[in-house]
């Protein structure tokens, strides 16, 4: 899997200004770039062939964060060409009002603890693909970039796997920006 | 980053199959039995009692050949035959090994596979091994059949057959062992879901034997007729490079194998009309020991020559172990049969056999001879008829990276 790291331009140019800083001053304390979470076990629930136009599914995987700080996933842009053009969100599986497991928009992204791992799996948290313009074969891959609170942001290729759960109720009540209901 | 993680295990722990080869050549001589305890002592160098299989043992997934095939038999045991679906082309076939290679990768190191639902049972690999072949079909069907390895096609009919559908063909074999039987049917399951996305279930066929912690030291396994069964197999490594391990024909197949699993019904009713000395002139070989008529140990060359006081060959003209025997070297090759005991029919019959599992470099040249020779005549055809019957030819090993079969699929 491709786990290269590409730090942003809003990264570069806070080290660009540490190391103004440490030339003006000559004994600051050392700023260090920020560092980007490792990802494996990347995997997406394959979607053999789209049903009735709504097509969705989710990403899973696990994220390992070796820094002391926590550092949120807060979202991720598909870059495999042609699967949708709906922007990801990242999402959450929690108990609505009524007791049932529904899925919801993370709010502040979803956490990796300092020196800590968390995983994104069915009936908890994922990355969600909405509106997908073709199937995802089982066994195909689908590229996505993953987008940390740092400022860092990591390429992740996911496999195609099959399935037979991961189809919480997304619950309109449970996310202000939902408008229907769905499974993916 | 690697999509596998390292083996938990510790080395002490392995039983690798060269050393396995190396101990059973010097030490007991068996394929069956002992392998495990009697390599834990080597390693550690001493001289105390046997260590049981652990749970947690590994047998490695990565290497020259494929593991569950000169791995000692696990004492349970699974054969799955799959049909391509209609249309699936090579790339299809790609995806598909590439995810069955991860999977059996990461469960035969005690690891949930990508994804896995029930991931607590996949913690105890007790020697999991998962091994993939290829039928004649799977050739046919994917424009391969110039690739075909030397000598792979189907058996030509035996007289003695009388061949279910259900038990036999495929195009893609899957082959899983385990000494823990849960291991065994959480694998099976966990790839099964992922085949299924390929392939249609043609057949599923599961065995057993002794457990390598309870079976006698020094002595090859029996089979439901109380026959101690696979005492000519090969042991050594050079044994195993002459008769198992394809190598030049074609390239692509190097390192790999032929695979002829036959299911032998065994009626243990009418066997149980026989008294001891009529079931051993059927086979030649003493029941207490394995030894041939003729001699006193499992592993006596048997004597075909010698005659009884009236004038009879002491090991039979219709005995078994004549039919089968061979000076050929071209006609020898690997039993690792299972057990199979699937209740009672009803008709009140027992529903009890063999998988009857060979393994050789050429089937055309080494085992179709051997096997003719028992269609012709064996008094064991008395009691067993063969109901089924596949060929696979199984692809050497892979390296972490690859796939199984990617000499043929790349």
């Amino acid at each position: 899997m491709n786990t290269s790291t590409s730090v942003t331009k809003r990264g570069l140019s806070l080290v660009a200004v540490a190391i103004a800083a440490l030339a003006l001053v000559g004994c600051a304390p050392a700023v260090t770039a920020p560092v980007t979470p490792t990802a494996s076990d990347v995997w997406i629930k394959a979607v053999p062939e789209l049903m009735d136009g709504m097509a969705m599914t989710g990403v899973f995987m696990t994220l390992e964060n070796p820094t002391d700080e926590d550092i949120e996933l807060v979202g991720a842009t598909n870059t495999t060409e042609g699967l949708t053009e709906k922007p990801l969100e990242t999402h959450e599986v929690v108990k609505n009002a009524a007791g049932e497991m529904v899925m919801q928009e993370t709010e502040g992204g979803i956490v990796i603890p300092a020196q800590g791992s968390v995983t994104l799996k069915p009936g908890g948290y994922h990355v969600m693909y909405w509106d997908l313009l073709k199937p995802i074969p089982v066994g195909s891959t689908v590229t996505l970039t993953l987008e940390f609170s740092n400022g860092t942001t990591l390429d992740v290729e996911a496999v195609a796997r099959e399935i037979a759960n991961a189809n919480e109720t997304y619950d309109p009540e449970a996310d202000a920006e939902g408008s229907t209901e769905m499974n993916h | 980053m690697s999509p596998h993680t390292p083996p938990k295990t510790d080395d002490s722990s392995r039983v690798s199959r060269r050393g396995f080869l190396l101990t059973a050549g010097v030490a007991t001589g068996a394929l069956a039995v002992g392998a495990v305890g009697v390599t834990a002592a080597v390693n550690n160098g001493t001289t105390g009692p046997a260590v049981a299989p652990g749970a947690t043992e590994v047998v490695p997934f990565y290497g020259v050949h494929q593991a569950g095939i000169d791995t000692p038999p696990q004492s349970s045991g699974t054969f799955l035959g799959w049909t391509l679906k209609p249309g699936t082309d090579r790339e299809t076939v790609r995806r598909m090994m590439r995810l069955l290679t991860d999977d059996a990768a990461r469960l035969t190191q005690g690891e949930a596979a990508l994804p896995d639902n029930d991931p607590y049972l996949a913690t105890n690999p007790a020697r999991l091994t998962a091994t993939f072949g290829f039928g004649p079909g799977f050739f046919q069907k994917l424009g391969l059949s110039a690739e075909a390895p030397a000598g792979f096609a189907e058996l030509p009919a035996f007289s003695i057959d009388k061949l279910q559908p259900e038990y036999s063909g495929g195009d893609l074999l899957i082959q899983l062992g385990s000494d823990d039987p849960l291991t065994l049917s959480h694998a099976v399951r966990q790839l099964t879901r992922t085949a299924r996305s390929f392939a249609t279930v043609a057949w599923s066929q599961s065995g057993f034997t002794r457990d390598q912690g309870t079976a006698p030291a020094g002595q090859t396994g029996r089979n439901l007729f109380g026959q101690v069964d696979g005492t000519v197999n090969p042991r050594r490594a050079d044994e195993f490079a002459a008769q198992v391990w394809a190598t030049g024909s074609p390239s692509w197949f190097d390192g790999g194998t032929s695979m002829v699993l036959r299911r032998i019904e065994m009626n243990l009713d009418t066997w149980d009309k026989l008294d001891e000395g009529a079931k051993e002139l059927s086979v030649g070989r003493k029941l207490s020991n394995g030894a041939p008529l003729t001699g006193e140990n499992e592993f006596d060359a048997p004597d075909l020559a010698a005659k009884d006081a009236s004038g009879l060959h002491v090991i039979p003209t219709f005995a078994h172990m004549r039919r089968a025997k061979t000076d050929n070297p071209h006609e020898k090759f690997l039993r690792r049969p299972l057990n199979y005991d699937d209740g009672i029919h009803a008709d009140g019959r027992t529903n009890a056999g063999l998988l009857f599992a060979a393994y050789m470099a050429n089937i055309k040249t080494q085992y179709v001879p051997v096997q003719q020779r028992l269609s012709d005549l064996d008094l064991l055809n008395t009691w067993t008829t063969p109901i089924g019957s596949a060929v696979f030819a199984l692809p050497p090993g892979c390296q972490a990276g690859g796939y199984i079969g990617e000499g043929l699929l790349a």
